[in-house]
């Protein structure tokens, strides 16, 4: 099973996750950060199950995130 | 005896990039101090950045301090960025703060709309006369590009004299440069290098600092490697104007910016404190060498890159860093933090975590009520009796004049190899 993982409060809305993958993100019209769209806060951090299908494109969404907020996981038991 | 009064108004505008600093620069002198929020501000990626909620407090502290507070919204904004920008403009306006310092249109339109005053940031490069006339209409003050010759400046500065040219007060035009601190590589900090190697973009405040390494050039043909004469070559000395602030003054600027929002209570204490004194100097007409000599030698303690006076007298920029990270002449060593304090006899409880510490050493304080407070420890009292030395797990007590909590770190000041 995979994981996006998301450490929001150091977004600083670049905006390069909704750019790539509008499927998953969007930018708050609230205060200009991104939202994992459905995750779940779980000790301060957003997490949300992702497809396998969706592993590649996240990982490289993961690498370009400026300020290195998000995180791909991948349990063994997938 | 004071020189002419129109410069007597000049104000030192020092960096608060966290509580501790803005201690310090209150502590120091400062007329003012600028601060940013939340990711709407060149140093985005900082650890310290404050957040909407501290605005009450930092606007409280100023006044309390008799300083003004400028705020930073000088980003690139991007349409979804609009809400917050008027969350934060909103709270800018509830809580008093003293103008906004801008570069993006959007910031300028609501400012206006919300009659809030505003500042021209340096990102937006403003480099000559009619540049300034036309932010006029916006802005009271207009912070010049840092590449600019003080003989640009000071014919900016007359020229607006001359035309009259007032902001949205019915004021004269208040002309803003940068005095010290680090300088970017890329004109007016539009730098693409951080972009293009990990997609943070500076004008978003996420600055990697790629410049500040040191770079090979490689010759396709033969592969070979060329470290480039051991500088680095992309990396400019900070900018430190202190032995020509007298030509600053008279160049006819209104405002003197300190750069530094990232660095620490002790190098915004010390940099304004000696900035202070210079233009105290300069306007008593007590300004000289051997001064400057003495406020040299003080800044060159705190963090630093090694010195230049920037574009002001026409170099070209070839004053590259020769050594990674800072060329300070001291290094301060985190020993532990606070742990209690005992109000009626005024002294300080600090636990030591790390390190070690023995009488006679110079000791600093960093705090977010204390901002910066340095010095000698003649006496050192160890878990409640006179020792010769304190470790890791001790406690020492010594006077001090501001409430410790938990949030105080405690350092000793050693002399650093490279001093």
């Amino acid at each position: 099973m995979a994981k996006i993982i998301h450490y929001r409060n150091k977004c600083i809305g670049c905006a390069i996750c909704f750019e790539q993958q509008p499927e998953l993100w969007r930018m708050s019209k609230k205060d200009g950060k991104a939202n994992l769209i459905k995750a779940l806060l779980k000790n301060q951090v957003y997490q949300v199950t992702i497809h396998p299908s969706q592993i590649e494109l996240s990982v490289r969404i993961a690498e370009a995130c400026p300020v290195k907020i998000i995180k791909v996981t991948q349990s063994e038991n997938n | 005896m004071r020189k002419a009064t129109s410069f007597s108004n000049v104000e030192i505008l020092a960096p608060a990039g966290s509580f501790d600093s803005l201690q310090a620069a209150a502590k120091a002198g400062a007329n003012a101090i600028y601060f940013g929020i939340e990711q709407l501000n060149m140093r985005a990626r900082s650890a310290g950045t404050f957040t909407i909620e501290d605005m009450a407090e930092v606007a409280a502290i100023c006044k309390l301090n008799n300083m003004k507070a400028y705020i930073t919204l000088n980003t690139v904004m991007y349409g979804h960025d609009m809400q917050l920008l008027k969350t934060i403009l909103n709270a800018v306006k509830a809580h008093g703060i003293d103008a906004v310092i801008a570069s993006d249109f959007a910031v300028f339109e609501y400012c206006t709309q919300l009659q809030i005053p505003l500042h021209i940031s340096t990102q937006t490069n403003v480099s000559n006369i009619e540049s300034v006339q036309y932010f006029a209409r916006f802005a009271d003050v207009i912070v010049l590009a840092r590449e600019l010759t003080l003989k640009q400046v000071h014919e900016i500065s007359s020229e607006i004299k001359r035309r009259g040219i007032c902001g949205p007060s019915g004021q004269l035009v208040k002309i803003e440069i940068f005095v010290h601190g680090a300088l970017c590589m890329a004109i007016s900090g539009k730098c693409y290098l951080s972009l293009h190697t990990q997609n943070a973009s500076a004008n978003r405040g996420a600055c990697i600092q790629n410049c500040r390494h040191t770079y090979t050039v490689r010759d396709t043909e033969t592969g070979d490697e060329f470290e480039i004469d051991n500088e680095y070559i992309l990396s400019p000395k900070d900018l430190c104007t202190i032995d020509i602030l007298d030509q600053i003054i008279e160049s006819g600027v209104a405002v003197l910016k300190i750069e530094g929002r990232t660095k620490g209570a002790d190098y915004v204490h010390v940099v304004t404190t000696c900035y202070r004194e210079a233009l105290e100097a300069v306007l008593e007409g007590t300004y000289n060498r051997e001064k400057v000599t003495g406020w040299m030698r003080e800044l060159k303690k705190v963090y630093n890159r090694g010195f230049w006076e920037g574009y002001y007298l026409g170099r070209k920029l070839g004053e590259w860093t020769h050594q990674p990270g800072s060329l300070a002449t001291e290094r301060k060593i985190y020993l532990g933090k606070g742990r209690n304090y005992f109000g009626k006899i005024k002294v300080g409880e600090f636990l030591i975590e790390t390190g070690n510490l023995k009488p006679g050493d110079q000791i600093m304080v960093s705090g977010p009520r204390c901002g910066m407070v340095r010095e000698q420890l003649d006496q050192l009292i160890v878990n409640g009796v006179e020792g010769t030395k304190a470790g890791k797990g001790d406690c020492i007590t010594f006077p001090f004049a501001t409430k410790v909590t938990a949030n105080d770190k405690l350092y000793k000041i050693v002399e650093a190899a490279n001093g």
